[in-house]
């Protein structure tokens, strides 16, 4: 592997492609992640938006201001006193598409891992078809070898 | 030469290329988000909510300390809904590292497999060159041995 790629070259490029999922090399990627249809794009961006430090750290501090805002009662009125039921009910709704969200991003994977495994069938054909024309080749190179031989030594 | 247990277990250090570019080269918040998910995805996490629940319920139950959270239990309900609402974007977080990690695996297949395609011509081809002489060879031993009859 190392002797048939730079691996430092090959680290560049998928360094570069970490950040941004597109303009992929690899066939399956391109057609899961660089020809995707409006839907599938929406549920990837839907799971990367979710999936973020930046929805943890926003719905912290959401969840912090609504408790801080009904347990002191600052500017506002308490809407949602202890024990903060409808707080509650936010966090279930949240929950509630959350879970489907992961479930859409988990079957998206797995259809590319379909895919992935389809491709890889193909791939390894290929090889197989590429290993007996080589061998073909190298009987035909014996053979000759074998007859200038018998024609040295007869 | 190290056992296969340690070579999987082992976090860090990686000879593949992509493990090199996706664990031992991520960002603080991607480190982060794999530890999160290795925290709560463990029997670990399992056992001590368990146990905080038990220990909750018991203890407004019994009364031995006051019941801050009476029957039927509003607020242990609230700590269950928070839990999940920080659950299930790890798990989404989490699924996007593997997802991200399955997309550069197939980057660097594609270009091992290009790579060695190039190769597989270059042997057939060197290969064929080397027939090419041999038939050559064979040629040229017959003209003479035809020639000295």
């Amino acid at each position: 592997m190392s002797a048939l790629v730079d691996n430092e070259q090959v680290k560049h490029t998928l360094r570069r492609r970490k950040l941004a999922a597109e303009r992929h090399r690899h066939p399956i990627n391109q057609a899961h992640h660089d020809d995707r249809t409006f839907g599938e794009r929406i549920a990837d961006r839907v799971a990367e938006g979710i999936g973020s430090w930046t929805f943890l750290i926003i719905q912290s501090a959401l969840i912090t201001i609504w408790i801080s805002i009904n347990v002191f009662g600052l500017f506002v009125a308490h809407w949602d006193p202890y024990p903060f039921i409808l707080l509650n009910l936010m966090l279930s709704v949240q929950a509630a598409y959350a879970a489907p969200v992961l479930m859409l991003a988990g079957v998206r994977q797995a259809t590319k891992d379909r895919l992935t495994l389809e491709h890889a069938a193909k791939e390894a054909e290929k090889g197989e078809e590429a290993i007996q024309r080589i061998l073909h080749e190298i009987k035909r190179n014996t053979s000759l070898t074998l007859e200038i031989l018998q024609e040295l030594e007869g | 030469m190290t056992a296969p247990g340690e070579e999987t277990k082992r976090a860090g250090g990686y000879a593949h290329p992509v493990n090199q570019v996706h664990v031992d080269e991520a960002t603080f918040g991607e480190r982060l988000a794999d530890r999160v998910a290795t925290g709560i995805g463990s029997w670990r996490f399992l056992i001590i909510q368990s146990f905080l629940i038990a220990l909750w319920v018991a203890l407004n139950i019994i009364g031995i300390i006051g019941r801050w959270d009476p029957y039927p239990f509003i607020l242990l309900n609230l700590c269950f809904s928070l839990q999940a609402a920080y659950t299930g974007p790890v798990l989404l977080v989490a699924n996007n590292r593997s997802a991200q990690l399955d997309r550069l695996r197939l980057e660097h297949t594609a270009e091992v497999e290009d790579a060695a395609e190039k190769m597989t011509i270059q042997v057939l081809e060197e290969i064929q060159r080397n027939t090419e002489a041999t038939v050559k060879i064979l040629e040229r031993i017959k003209d003479t041995r035809s020639a000295s009859r």
